[in-house]
């Protein structure tokens, strides 16, 4: 049903200039309308200034008042009414919209589907529901992070102590990528995440599936990585339901295997990259606050990896 | 002229027996390591312009290596930390220790010659504050050297430079470098300020002023204001880093926000603080290409004038997406619009400049046509910015990357480039290349387009900024290596222009008198700079007196006729002309070469480095010997009561006592910057007041009865000090000292209650209520020196000079002991509940 390629190497998956949202297609409407009249400007007061260069007989002072006053003027009020009409589009309709808490944290993101009701976490993957209002509660537990998916909206900070709503209505089914926009550390470049866009019918299965319990390890393989996930204490921060409740200091991994990518958007998914990702997580991700398990061996590694790919 | 100018000494009073040094003598720059000593405005200014030159080599290196490690998708060049150093580092080197002291630099240099001073009327405050910026500035970059470079990017946003995400030295080298280094640019623009004001040449009225005294005169007013806010937020942050005062912290009380509104308090105006001297020059230096007066000057000075007013009312549309209210949107939106109105009179006045005659195509006016271009650009793209949905986009993306280098480098650099040809003869009396400034302007404006308006693109294809690293394929990768070539072409421009102010020292043509034929005063010596400025101040009847007196240029300088011949009384003076009219109305005696700022400079720099070693007591013990040094720069005679023969200009008294005194002038525009300083902090109490409303349980802890004990001190104080004014009184000063102490102690005591670590509140009132307290000790000590200066029989009847000062001081003192305990009591009151 989800096109499980994640976005990394995906030309324009995370461009602004390619509108599969409300708010950015009607912002792209205003940025074509606005970078349209900025040439049209430029060159008119180049073509001033050529004019000029070359004329000797005098200045009048109505070209100032025309080019310095009364133009600008009046494109002024073009461009404030056309900014604010687009503005007040872009948050119109957010009444009924499904809420969805994004926490930021360095360097990652952590999701809660349905808060307000039977709250279901997961991270670093967001599903849309297509063509509905969803309002993003956006707030940060360490510093100041920006939320920005660029094919869908604008952004909006995620600042510590505060929360912040932002409206979104996503107009094209696919995966898109999304990118911390607020320095926030070591690893800011390294904060990024996927956004999966399906009909609102998958939307509501995928967070009704949430809430089920991960599948159980059913190969003595996979209970061996179940055993080394819990005993080298990865519980105390990463929560997988059915099996370790409670840890929230990490992502919940639940499902982790089913998502696109690892690392918050950095690396497809997969036992290789999950392995040296639990190893190495320092070298791949330096200032993460969770250390490299560079103690577990190569078949304990191996488990673990091959047990958290199973939970899908 | 006629023989008496010259052969009498103007002297009323006894004439002194013993031989004067002459004119040449008097101005003379010490030689050897003595030059340290001097504190002339071309010595000082060609510091500021040196040292500014080389951290933008410095951060202009630092740029290249970020576009170096961004040449390919996952580069490795540099790692995360060292990048986000190098990013981090680039940007405050710019901003704070290349743009703003270079601007300084060349006012510092410039203005009096243009003015038709003999040197900026506080050259000691000048020097010092040269030091602060050289010692600030060293302090900065030597956190390379300790590994401990900041990299929390220039914009410091807490509470990522907070000591729990941020540890060990990095942001304190930041905050204390940078805080130091300011003390140039604040103590710059009270100098500006009362130069401008005070020491212009006789007839030289506001009209007929150069306009680049009216750009600098805004600028400085600019910074006196717009510096303040940066200045207390990174005590704060500092306080909150060493202390653990919570002003930033949630769980608190505090808001991270608070920091970013201070920042962009002062971040905007800055902008205007770094682009309104370089539009100074090129509006000086286009009608001398076109051989025709500036096209609608009153034009240009309104404009000017409105955008340093606007500038203040758009810091927040650096903070759009940190969820102001829709409100506030839409009216930050509104007005960052409007400032495109002043730019764009400011822009047609060029080009109609350029319409009244013939332009020549020299190197200079290059760099001007380029000015335009890429700055008409970057103003085009700021209106975009202003737009609320788009910015949503395209803020903290490499759009907003290009944006500000488009402005910075189109509307500071080229203009300064520009400057660097034009001006460089006045410096040194020889000329640069024509044909190497050309490479350099092709190369420069190349690379320039090259490097930066692809970065539009890349920006709305999603590339946030300070990002170190990126993924391949998302769009961004040819994009990145174009950039990074560009960077390098851009580079190599750069590299020209420093190979031929290097070259031109040995090998330029020799510049005659006014080489470009410009109209303005700073031309009328020769080239080869003498080191001095006026032999006699001439008369100025226009604002270009090289073009409209053909006298000026037909007489040898030095022999050209006017106010104040020589150095009768073998003292550094110039002539003190009235703030509007321009007429002469005092001289003024200005300080020979001393030690002193650079001591006092040295005092300060050992307090901070002290303070960032946690040497306490050190800190302590050089803040203590900093004041002292203060004390002995204050300790000098009074000139005030001597009167002597100007000459055209007539007897006029030295340093009367004015309300348009430079002196007077001076006071008020540092207490533009203390009021600043103030208003900052008071901001920042009701701002934590709005985001915390238990504001009235924290407050109401002060215990009123100090509180309006202090506030009745500080009118008692006001009062007196207005009082008295007129005489020198030995018993007032003492009385001063007495209810001074007394208004801040009262104040401090009522707030023992408060606990400042408890709540940001708390915290932020006591910094406060410290910082009137300082107040209060500051007019106590001043106070003190008086009296100590009249016991020590210094001070005649007439030297009420001080006492004037004092008076204003006093009020704006009492004023803010007023407001700080109406904050105080209002709780009791009910008012605020």
């Amino acid at each position: 049903m989800i096109d499980e390629e994640s976005t990394l190497g995906q030309f324009g998956s995370q461009s602004a200039l390619d509108a599969a949202g409300l708010g950015a297609e009607l912002t792209l409407t205003l940025t074509t309308a606005l970078h349209v009249a900025g040439a049209l400007i430029f060159l008119s007061v180049m073509g001033a200034l050529a004019w000029a260069w070359f004329r000797t007989t005098g200045a009048r002072t109505w070209w100032i008042w025309a080019g310095g006053v009364a133009i600008p003027a009046g494109a002024l009020v073009i461009l404030v009414v056309g900014s604010t009409l687009t503005l007040a589009a872009i948050r119109a309709g957010g009444e009924n919209a499904t809420i969805i808490d994004v926490r930021g944290y360095q360097f990652w993101w952590d999701v809660t589907y349905d808060p307000t009701g039977d709250p279901v976490r997961d991270g670093n993957e967001i599903f849309l529901p297509l063509g509905e209002p969803v309002t993003f509660r956006l707030t940060s537990e360490d510093v100041i992070h920006s939320f920005w998916i660029p094919s869908i909206s604008g952004k909006m900070d995620m600042i510590p102590g505060r929360v912040n709503e932002l409206t979104v209505t996503a107009n094209e089914l696919g995966r898109f990528r999304g990118q911390c926009a607020e320095f926030c550390g070591l690893s800011h470049p390294l904060m990024a995440f996927e956004v999966v866009v399906v009909t609102p019918e998958e939307f509501r299965a995928f967070v009704a599936d949430l809430r089920n319990e991960a599948r159980d390890p059913d190969t003595i393989a996979l209970r061996q990585g179940r055993d080394v996930f819990m005993n080298a204490g990865c519980a105390a921060c990463h929560a997988i339901r059915g099996e370790a409740e409670g840890g929230v200091l990490g992502p919940d991994l639940s499902r982790v295997g089913a998502r696109a990518s690892l690392g918050a958007g950095m690396w497809p998914m997969n036992v290789g990259n999950l392995a040296g990702w639990i190893a190495d997580v320092q070298d791949m991700k330096p200032g993460a606050n969770m250390p490299s398990y560079n103690h577990l061996t190569g078949p304990e590694l191996r488990a673990v990896a091959h047990y958290l790919d199973s939970l899908k | 002229m006629t023989d008496a100018t010259i052969t009498e000494p103007h002297e009323q009073g006894p004439i002194l027996e013993e031989r004067h040094p002459t004119y040449e003598e008097v101005w003379a720059t010490p030689k050897g390591w003595r030059k340290l000593s001097s504190v002339s405005h071309r010595v000082v200014g060609k510091r500021f312009i040196v040292t500014g030159l080389i951290f933008f080599l410095i951060a202009g290196f630092l740029a290249l290596l970020v576009r170096t490690q961004l040449i390919v998708p996952n580069n490795t060049f540099l790692d995360a930390e060292t990048y986000n150093q190098v990013f981090t580092m680039h940007g405050t080197l710019m901003m704070f220790l290349f743009a703003i002291p270079i601007l300084e630099g060349f006012a510092v240099y410039l203005l009096p010659l243009m003015l038709g001073a003999r040197d900026m009327v506080f050259p000691r405050l000048g020097a010092f504050g040269y030091w602060c910026y050289l010692f600030g500035g060293i302090i900065v970059l030597s956190s390379f050297l300790f590994d401990a470079a900041p990299d929390g990017g220039w914009f410091m946003y807490t509470p990522l430079s907070t000591r729990e995400y941020t540890e060990g030295l990095s942001a304190d080298f930041w905050l204390i470098g940078v805080t130091f280094a300011e003390i140039a640019s604040v103590t710059a623009a009270v100098e500006i300020i009362a130069t401008i004001l005070c020491t212009r040449a006789p007839g030289m009225s506001l009209t007929k002023m150069p306009i680049f005294g009216w750009y600098m005169l805004v600028t400085a007013f600019m910074i006196a204001i717009g510096f303040p806010p940066l200045i207390i937020g990174s005590l704060l942050l500092e306080a909150e880093r060493v202390i653990g005062l919570p002003f930033f912290d949630p769980a608190m009380g505090g808001d991270p926000l608070l920091w970013q509104h201070l920042f962009w308090l002062f971040g905007h105006p800055e902008v205007y603080i770094i682009f309104l001297p370089a539009a100074g020059m090129v509006a000086t230096m286009l009608p001398t290409f076109v051989r025709q007066p500036l096209f609608s000057y009153g034009f240009v000075v309104a404009a000017v004038v409105t955008m340093g007013f606007i500038s203040f009312g758009l810091w927040a549309h650096h903070m759009f997406s940190t969820g102001l209210p829709t409100i506030s949107l839409s009216l930050f939106s509104a007005a960052s619009t409007v400032v495109t109105i002043p730019t764009g009179v400011q822009i047609f006045a060029l080009i109609g400049t350029l319409a009244l005659g013939r332009a020549q195509l020299k190197v200079p006016m290059l760099f001007i046509l380029g000015f335009l271009f890429i700055f008409v650009m970057g103003g085009l793209t700021g209106v975009m910015l202003a737009a609320v949905p788009f910015n949503w986009q395209a803020h903290d993306s490499y759009f907003v990357v290009a944006h500000l280098h488009y402005v910075l480098i189109g509307g500071m650099v080229f203009p300064l480039i520009g400057a660097f040809y034009y001006w460089t003869p006045h410096f040194t009396g020889r000329m640069m290349s024509e044909r190497l400034g050309k490479w350099a302007f092709w190369l420069m404006f190349s690379g320039f387009h090259i490097t930066f308006f692809l970065m539009h693109i890349t920006g709305l294809r999603g590339m946030p900024r300070r990002i170190a690293t990126y993924p391949e394929g998302l769009g961004w990768d040819r994009l990145n290596m174009l950039s990074t070539l560009g960077s390098y072409i851009f580079a190599a421009g750069i590299l020209i222009f420093m190979l031929d102010f290097i070259r031109h020292r040995w090998t330029g043509t020799p510049a005659g008198r006014d080489p470009w034929g410009a109209g303005t005063l700073e031309w009328l010596y020769p080239a080869v700079a003498p080191g001095h400025n006026f032999h006699a101040i001439p008369r100025v009847t226009s604002r270009e007196p090289l073009w409209d007196d053909p006298r000026l240029l037909e007489a040898e300088a030095h022999e050209i006729d006017g106010s104040l011949r020589g150095a009768p009384r073998g003292r550094r003076e110039t002539i003190g002309c009235h703030p509007v009219t321009g007429e002469p109305h005092q001289i003024i005696r200005l300080p020979h070469p001393t030690f002193i700022p650079l001591w006092a400079g040295v005092g300060v720099a050992v307090a901070a480095v002290a303070l960032l070693a946690g040497a306490y007591l050190v800190a302590a013990a050089a803040a203590v010997a900093t004041l002292v040094i203060f004390c002995i720069w204050a300790w000098e005679p009074s000139f005030t009561g001597e009167t002597h023969n100007s000459g055209p200009d007539g007897v006029l008294p030295v340093n009367a006592v004015s309300r348009v005194s430079h002196t007077h002038v001076a006071i008020v525009g540092t207490l533009l910057i203390i009021g600043s300083l103030f208003a900052s902090l008071c901001f920042a109490v009701l701002y934590l007041w709005n985001v915390w409303p238990s504001f009235t349980t924290t407050a109401g802890l002060a215990d009123p009865i100090f509180a309006a004990a202090a506030a009745v001190l500080g009118l008692g104080l006001a009062v007196l000090c207005e009082l008295g004014k007129a005489r020198t009184n030995v018993l007032a000063d003492m009385l001063c000292v007495l209810i001074s102490l007394g208004a801040g102690a009262a104040l401090l005591w009522s707030m023992q209650a408060t606990d400042p670590l408890a709540s940001a509140l708390g915290a932020t009132l006591t910094v406060t209520v410290v910082f009137v307290a300082i107040h209060c000790g500051i007019l106590a000590l001043w106070s003190a020196i008086m009296g100590a200066r009249k016991l020590a029989g210094q001070v005649s009847a007439e030297q009420t000079l001080p006492e004037l000062n004092r008076a204003t001081y006093a009020k704006v003192t009492g004023a803010m002991l007023v407001i700080m305990a109406l904050l105080l009591c209002a709780p009791q009151l009910g008012v605020l509940s």
